[in-house]
C-alpha cells in the first residue's frame, strides 16, 4: 500500500464532500438534530395518561376513589362521561386511553363491609403502553382497597387505623434503582442515542459516496489508474470515518452538556471503542457500497438494514435478555448490540477495558470482516 | 377538447411505464423493497416485545423459613423468571453488572419468624433500570406480590381466614383491555413498522427518481419534451404510490394477516384508499428534498431530516400526552401522525368514515398545502 496514493485519494474525497456545502454540513446538522429529536422525544415513561371517569354511583367513596387517580401524576383528568357508550367513543377517537366505570351501589357495598366491583377500560392499541397503565391502575386501586380494609379492621378490632393499616402491610419492599438511581429516561436514553446514530449516519455517507462515483462513472478513472483496491478503499473511506469521529464528540457533547448524563467512565477507553465501532458501521456502509449500484438503493439498504436493528435490536428500548428466541439471536449477529454494552457501561456504570474488553474485541472482528467482504468483492474489473 | 385529453392520458402512461420499467431494473432496489415488506416486518412482530416478559431474576434467600419460600415461589412467568440463588453481595451485583440478571432479590434472616410474631420486616430488592420502564413495572408487580402476601399472613395471624374475604370491603377492578385483549405487542410492532417502512419509500422513492434525472442531465430531455412539469412529476408520485400500495398489501395479506392473526375489523378498501392517500402527499415532502438537493447525496441527507422527526413525533413510539408541549404542536404536522390513527382505527377497531374524519382532514389538508407548495417551487426551477 502506498500511503501517498492513499492520501491523494482521501484528499479527493476531502474536496469533494467539503465543496458540496450542503452535503458537507448536513453530515453534521442531522446526527446532532437526530440526537435532539430523540432525546426529546422518545420519552419511555408512561405518564399524564388521559382518562375520564363514569361515575353510576355518585357517593363519597367513588368520588375518594376517582380523586386517587385524579391526585395521581401519571394521569390527567378529562372529566366524567356520562355512560358508557360516550365512554367507548372517547377511547375510540384516542381523547382518553383509560375510562373507570363505578357501579352503583359501590359506596354502599363498602360502608357495610362487603366488596365492591370497579371496571376499568383500557385502550390496548399500544400494547406497551397499556401493560404499564394497568400496573398503576392495579396500584392506585390495591392502596384504595388496602385502605378500606384497615378501616373496616380498626372498626372490628378497636385498633387505630393506621396501626392497623401497620399491621395488615408486615413487609416493606426497599428496592434500589442499579445504574440509573433518578430512573429518569434520558440518563438511560441519550448513551444509547449515540449508538443508533453511529449507526445510521456512517454507512449512509459511505454508501453513498462510494456509489455516487459508481453512478457517476468516475470510478473507471480508478479502475483505469494503478491505485490498488487497498489505496483505493482506504483513501476513500478515511474523509468519512475523520467525520464520524467529529461526530462522536459532537454526540458524547450533547449527551454530557445538554442532557447532564453523567459520564462515570474513562474517555481514554470510550472514544477508541467508540472508533472501532464506527469503523465497524463504515464497513456496513462499504458492502453495501460495493453490492448496490444506485444510488437510490444505497440508502434505501443501508436504511433498512441500519435503522431496524440499532432501535429494535440493540437494547434500546428492549433489554436484550427479554427478547424472543428469534430477535435474540439476530441481536447477537449485530454489532449495535455490543456497542450498547460498551457506551451503557462507559457512561452509566463506569466500568473500563477490563469488563467491556469482549464486546470490544467482537466489534474489531465484526469490523475486519465486513473490511475483508468489502475488499473480496470491490473489485477493479467489473463483469457488466 | 377530448383529443387533448387523450393527449394528455397517452403521455401520462408512457412516463409512467418508463418509471416503472426504471425501477423495475434495478433489481437489488426491487428484492429490497420486498425484503422491506416482508422479512424486515415479521422480524420487527415476532421479536420484539416493549413489556416486561421473563425478568430474570436472582434470589438471596438467608432466612430459609417456610415464609420465604412461600413468598418467593410467588414470582412467576410471565413477569418473572427465576434464574436460582446467589450466596454473596458481591456474586449478586456482578450479574447484574453484567446485565445476567435484572433484579436480586434478597430475604433478610428471621424473615419468617418476625412475620409471624406480627413484627414489621421488609425484603430488599435491587433493579436494573438501565430501561427504566421495565426497571418501574418490575418494582410494581413485585410491590404488588409482596403486600398481597404480606396482607394474607396478616389477616392470617389475625384470625381473619382467608375464606372470610368476601366479608371485608375490599375493591375488585376488572380491567379490559380492548382492541387488543392480549396485549399483542406483535399488532402494534407489526402494523406501526409497515407504516414506518412504507414512509420512508414514499419520501425516498419520488425524491430519488427526480434528483437521477437531475444528476445525470436526463431532465434537460423532459423539459424539451412537451410534457408540463406537473406532466413529468404526476406519474413519478403515482408510480412509486403504486409500488408501495403493492408492499402494503404484501405485508398485510404475506405477513400480518398470515402469521400474526391481526383481526381486520374495518373495510380494507378503505384501507386502501386512506393509504393512497398518504403516500401520495407523503411524496409531496420528498419532492421538497428533490428540488432543494442537486445530487442525490444531499437529497438523501434532506429526506433524513424530513423523516426522522416524521417517524419519531407520530406517536408511534412515544404518545402524545407524553411529549414536551412544544412537541406536541409539531405531531400535529407529521402526516404520520394522523395515519397511524387511520391505520390502527380501520384495522385494529373497525372505525368507518365517520369516526376518522378529522384524521382524514388533517392528513388532507397537510398534504394538500405540501404536495402543492412541493409542485409550486419545482415548476420555478423549469422558468
Amino acid at each position: 500500500m502506498n500511503l501517498q496514493r492513499v492520501l491523494a485519494i482521501a484528499g479527493k474525497e476531502w474536496r469533494e464532500i467539503v465543496r458540496d456545502r450542503l452535503f458537507f454540513s448536513l453530515a453534521f446538522v442531522v446526527p446532532a438534530l437526530l440526537m435532539l429529536l430523540f432525546g426529546y422525544g422518545l420519552s419511555l415513561d408512561v405518564e399524564n395518561i388521559p382518562f375520564a371517569v363514569v361515575d353510576h354511583d355518585h357517593s363519597a367513596a367513588s368520588r375518594d376513589y376517582a380523586y386517587r387517580f385524579i391526585d395521581s401524576r401519571y394521569f390527567q383528568f378529562r372529566g366524567y362521561a356520562g355512560d358508557e357508550r360516550d365512554a367507548g367513543r372517547l377511547i375510540g377517537s384516542g381523547a382518553v386511553r383509560v375510562v373507570l366505570v363505578i357501579p352503583p351501589q359501590f359506596g354502599k357495598s363498602l360502608a357495610q363491609g362487603r366488596p365492591a366491583a370497579i371496571q376499568t377500560l383500557v385502550d390496548g392499541s399500544f400494547p406497551s403502553r397499556a401493560m404499564t397503565t394497568k400496573g398503576y391502575v392495579t396500584a392506585i386501586n390495591a392502596a384504595f382497597s388496602l385502605a378500606a380494609v384497615a378501616q373496616a379492621v380498626s372498626q372490628a378490632s378497636g385498633l387505630s387505623q393506621p396501626e392497623a393499616l401497620a399491621q395488615l402491610t408486615p413487609i416493606a419492599l426497599e428496592s434500589r434503582y442499579l445504574y440509573n438511581q433518578s430512573v429518569s429516561s434520558i440518563w438511560s436514553l441519550a448513551p444509547k442515542l449515540i449508538m443508533v446514530i453511529l449507526m445510521l449516519s456512517p454507512p449512509f455517507l459511505t454508501a453513498l459516496g462510494v456509489v455516487r462515483e459508481k453512478e457517476n462513472g468516475s470510478i473507471f478513472n480508478i479502475y483505469a489508474s494503478n491505485v490498488s483496491r487497498g489505496e483505493f478503499l482506504a483513501g476513500k473511506l478515511a474523509p468519512y470515518v475523520a467525520i464520524s469521529s467529529v461526530n462522536i464528540l459532537l454526540l458524547w457533547l450533547l449527551a454530557v452538556l445538554l442532557y447532564q448524563v453523567p459520564f462515570k467512565g474513562s474517555l481514554l477507553f470510550f472514544l477508541p471503542a467508540t472508533l472501532v465501532y464506527v469503523l465497524c458501521t463504515t464497513g456496513i456502509g462499504l458492502l453495501v457500497s460495493v453490492l448496490v449500484r444506485t444510488q437510490v438503493a444505497a440508502m434505501i439498504v443501508t436504511m433498512v438494514v441500519t435503522m431496524i436493528p440499532a432501535v429494535l435490536y440493540s437494547g434500546l428500548i428492549i433489554p436484550i435478555v427479554s427478547l424472543g428466541a428469534g430477535a435474540h439471536v439476530v441481536a447477537q449477529l449485530m454489532p449495535a448490540m455490543y456497542y450498547t454494552d460498551i457506551v451503557v457501561g462507559c457512561f452509566l456504570k463506569g466500568v473500563g477495558l477490563m469488563s467491556l474488553w469482549r464486546p470490544l474485541a467482537v466489534l474489531a472482528a465484526y469490523a475486519c470482516l465486513l473490511f475483508a467482504i468489502g475488499y473480496h468483492l470491490f473489485s477493479k474489473r467489473p463483469n457488466s | 377538447m377530448k383529443a387533448e385529453w387523450q393527449l394528455a392520458w397517452r403521455r401520462f402512461a408512457v412516463m409512467l411505464v418508463k418509471e416503472l420499467k426504471q425501477l423495475g431494473r434495478d433489481r437489488v432496489l426491487l428484492a429490497f423493497i420486498v425484503y422491506a415488506f416482508t422479512a424486515d416486518i415479521f422480524l420487527a412482530a415476532s421479536g420484539v416485545s416493549l413489556s416486561l416478559q421473563h425478568a430474570a431474576t436472582l434470589v438471596q434467600d438467608m432466612d430459609h423459613s417456610a415464609q420465604s419460600r412461600e413468598l418467593l415461589s410467588r414470582f412467576q412467568p410471565p413477569y418473572f423468571r427465576m434464574d436460582g440463588a446467589v450466596g454473596q453481595d458481591a456474586a449478586a451485583l456482578a450479574a447484574l453488572d453484567q446485565g445476567r440478571a435484572m433484579l436480586v432479590l434478597s430475604v433478610p434472616p428471621q424473615f419468617g419468624k418476625q412475620l409471624a410474631n406480627g413484627q414489621p420486616t421488609s425484603i430488599a430488592m435491587q433493579v436494573d433500570t438501565t430501561n427504566s420502564v421495565l426497571g418501574f413495572l418490575a418494582t410494581s408487580h413485585a410491590q404488588q406480590i409482596i403486600s398481597q402476601y404480606g396482607l394474607e399472613s396478616a389477616m392470617q395471624r389475625l384470625g381473619i381466614g382467608a375464606n372470610a374475604a368476601r366479608d371485608l370491603p375490599q375493591v375488585q377492578n376488572n380491567i379490559r383491555v380492548w382492541y387488543n385483549p392480549n396485549q399483542e405487542d406483535s399488532w402494534f410492532m407489526g402494523v406501526a413498522e409497515m407504516l414506518n417502512i412504507a414512509t420512508v419509500f414514499a419520501v425516498l422513492l419520488p425524491a430519488a427518481a427526480m434528483v437521477r434525472e437531475k444528476e445525470r442531465g436526463t431532465v434537460e430531455q423532459l423539459i424539451v419534451s412537451p410534457l408540463s412539469p406537473f406532466g413529468i412529476l404526476f406519474p413519478k408520485v403515482v408510480s412509486m404510490t403504486g409500488v408501495i400500495l403493492c408492499g402494503v398489501a404484501l405485508s398485510l395479506f404475506l405477513v400480518l394477516i398470515p402469521v400474526f392473526a391481526i383481526p381486520v375489523k374495518g373495510s380494507l378498501l378503505l384501507f386502501f384508499v386512506l393509504s393512497g392517500l398518504y403516500v401520495f402527499t407523503t411524496a409531496g415532502l420528498g419532492l421538497f428534498a428533490a428540488t432543494i438537493a442537486r445530487n442525490l447525496a444531499q437529497a438523501g441527507m434532506l429526506s433524513i431530516l424530513i423523516l426522522a422527526p416524521m417517524l419519531f413525533l407520530s406517536g408511534a413510539w412515544t404518545p402524545p400526552e407524553a411529549m414536551p408541549q412544544w412537541l406536541r404542536g409539531l405531531m400535529y404536522a407529521s402526516p404520520l401522525h394522523y395515519y397511524l390513527d387511520i391505520a390502527f382505527g380501520i384495522l385494529l377497531k373497525g372505525q368507518g368514515l365517520a369516526d376518522l374524519q378529522p384524521a382524514i382532514l388533517g392528513m388532507g389538508g397537510i398534504g394538500v398545502l405540501v404536495f402543492g407548495f412541493g409542485l409550486l417551487l419545482f415548476r420555478r426551477q423549469f422558468d
